[in-house]
């Protein structure tokens, strides 16, 4: 099993958080190398060629985006971005640049593993079978039947839209992750205009409608204000 | 851009205030046969001119026209020019000194209302770092005092004792970070230069988001929601606007004593959209009511063994915020006890767009 631990990579220049975020990963299993700036981040990730790297985007040699850009010339490593609340845009921009998630400081140990681990198991799925021949998602309540193109709630089937149907499933492929606006809008309608995030903020009002939620309390898809939505993870 | 129009309401003015004074002129001497008044009403023509207008430049030209008007139609030899009477040179001098005079007073008038504006905003932010300082260094006792002492006597305190300071340290920090959003929000805010940038945002994920994160806060209070039924977007800075509704929400959690019922309303209409957020609980007294939103009269009642205080600031980063989206806020008490808070954002008119999606 030792030699079967994941390998995490941190690049975050703070020394405390760096210590906080190696103790946790550890004592969950996971093996952990750190670095304290871009520069030593580089080395230690072509050295050890790492399963998922958690990336603080302020880095004190280089902006931490340059480094999500210089590894995504050649590699699809995971990547979940450290960011404080204010750099909106920053989140977004990291995201589309490639990163496979965002945590915003402060955040509490439970909220962190539980993105490293949804993260690490994406990209697994993705690596293994990129056709995506699963024939079904279930989380909860919810079944997405591929195959049949239905979709059920609490065993009712829910009548969906072409479009609605298309973006649960593309949401669906990346369960726990956060997708942005523009990259559902892409993987839907292929090109992006300026009515195109009204277009999708509209079918998915109709899809939470359908699904029956309610503002507040938990549902299939979480919606992360000014960034994207995130689908909730899949029951193994 | 902004230059031209200054220059021309300026102008404007000055050929306006000459005119009438031209036009009383004649009337005067039509009615009394007489001058001796005309100089006298130049003279206020130009001391108004100068007061008005801003800089120099415009009561000058005032005190020139008025000079060559006096002279061409109300001194003898009447609607002609005669610049060789010396009466005439005198009364051009006077009014030179006048219009000097009052364009130097009304721009020292000016400067001091600046610089008292100026002085009331340093003193307003002199007095938030006061109540910050004071209101950041209680958690701060907790989690350092809390960390020192598991660090020195691990071994001596049972594991439920330390489960309970770990709790302590967790929640005062919570606390903190909540502080510093708000700060950093005011800090965004107080550059009068920034603008916000408005984005549509859904309303109901709005909301859904709100709740979320209060639910987090406060997993036992329910909070019953009312909003319209149908697709609406209101153009604002999300996560803002966000803050405001947490700040209320938690406000009520932590103030409104005896609160059985806390509720979230929505109402839009063209122009504006309406939030309410009304408790049951025991209200706000007539004298905090007052200074709700200038926030720093927590200060002058500042409870002494140094209870945290967050409402004052958190309520006043309200207030900023709306104000900034051009909106309104209140606050007042309820008839059937308790309390509520409204504000209002503008809508813009984009109902026609929506109608073709």
């Amino acid at each position: 099993m030792s030699n079967n631990k994941y390998k995490i990579l941190i690049i975050e220049d703070e020394k405390h958080i760096n210590n906080l975020l190696e103790t946790l990963l550890q004592t969950n299993g996971y093996k952990v190398i750190s670095a304290e700036n871009c520069a030593g981040g580089k080395m230690l990730f072509s050295s050890h060629n790492p399963d998922l790297v958690i990336l603080d985007l302020g880095l004190p040699d280089a902006d931490g985006m340059t480094f999500l850009k210089d590894i995504r010339k050649d590699f699809h490593t995971p990547v979940i971005v450290l960011s404080a609340r204010t750099d909106e845009k920053d989140k977004v921009l990291a995201l589309d640049f490639g990163a496979n998630d965002y945590i915003t400081k402060p955040f509490g140990a439970a909220e962190f593993l539980a993105r490293v681990r949804s993260t690490l198991r994406n990209s697994r799925i993705h690596a293994d079978s990129l056709d995506y021949s699963e024939e079904k998602f279930v989380s909860g309540g919810l079944l997405i039947d591929y195959d049949a193109r239905r979709v059920f709630v609490d065993g009712g089937e829910v009548k969906l839209t072409q479009t609605e149907y298309n973006i649960i499933t593309t949401l669906s492929r990346h369960p726990g992750k956060v997708m942005t606006y523009t990259a559902i809008i892409r993987a839907i309608w292929g090109y992006n205009d300026l009515n195109s995030t009204k277009k999708l903020q509209v079918n998915m009002a109709n899809i939470r409608k359908k699904f029956g939620a309610k503002p507040g309390k938990p549902n299939y898809i979480e919606n992360e204000l000014g960034v994207g939505y995130r689908m909730c993870e899949r029951d193994d | 851009m902004s230059k031209m129009p200054k220059f021309a309401k300026n102008a404007l003015i000055t050929a306006f205030i000459l005119c009438t004074c031209f036009v009383c002129c004649l009337i005067i001497q039509s009615l009394f046969h007489n001058t001796s008044l005309v100089p006298t009403i130049f003279v206020l023509g130009v001391f108004v001119t100068a007061f008005i207008t801003k800089g120099y430049i415009y009561g000058i030209i005032a005190s020139l026209i008025s000079v060559i008007a006096v002279n061409f139609a109300f001194t003898f030899p009447f609607f002609a020019f005669d610049f060789t009477i010396p009466e005439n040179i005198l009364s051009a001098i006077i009014l030179f000194v006048v219009s000097w005079i009052t364009c130097g007073l009304s721009a020292q008038i000016a400067s001091q209302e600046a610089l008292k504006a100026e002085s009331e905003k340093e003193r307003m932010r002199a007095n938030l770092l006061r109540a910050v300082s004071h209101d950041l260094r209680t958690p701060l006792t907790t989690i350092y005092g809390s960390t020192s002492a598991l660090l020195e006597n691990y071994g001596s305190f049972s594991d439920e004792q330390k489960t309970k300071i770990l709790k302590g340290i967790q929640e005062d920090a919570q606390w903190l970070s909540r502080m510093v959003e708000n700060l950093l929000s005011i800090t965004k805010l107080a550059d009068g230069n920034v603008k916000i940038i408005k984005t549509d945002t859904v309303l109901d994920e709005l909301l859904d988001s709100v709740l979320v994160k209060f639910a987090k806060r406060y997993p036992e209070q329910n909070v019953s929601i009312s909003m319209p039924e149908e697709f609406t977007i209101i153009p604002m800075d999300a996560l803002l606007i966000q803050q405001v509704i947490i700040n209320i929400l938690d406000n009520a959690a932590q103030h409104a004593k005896g609160m059985t019922k806390l509720s979230l309303k929505v109402y839009t209409s063209r122009k504006k959209a309406l939030f309410e957020i009304s408790d049951d609980g025991c209200g706000i007294t007539p004298e905090k009511l007052k200074t709700i939103f200038s926030g720093y009269c927590a200060s002058c009642e500042m409870p002494s063994d140094g209870t945290k205080n967050n409402a004052g600031i958190g309520l006043s980063v309200c207030a900023s915020i709306i104000k900034a989206h051009g909106g309104e806020i209140f606050a007042e008490n309820l008839a059937k006890g308790g309390c509520a808070f409204r504000f209002t954002l503008p809508m813009e008119d984009s109902y026609d767009e929506q109608q073709q999606i």
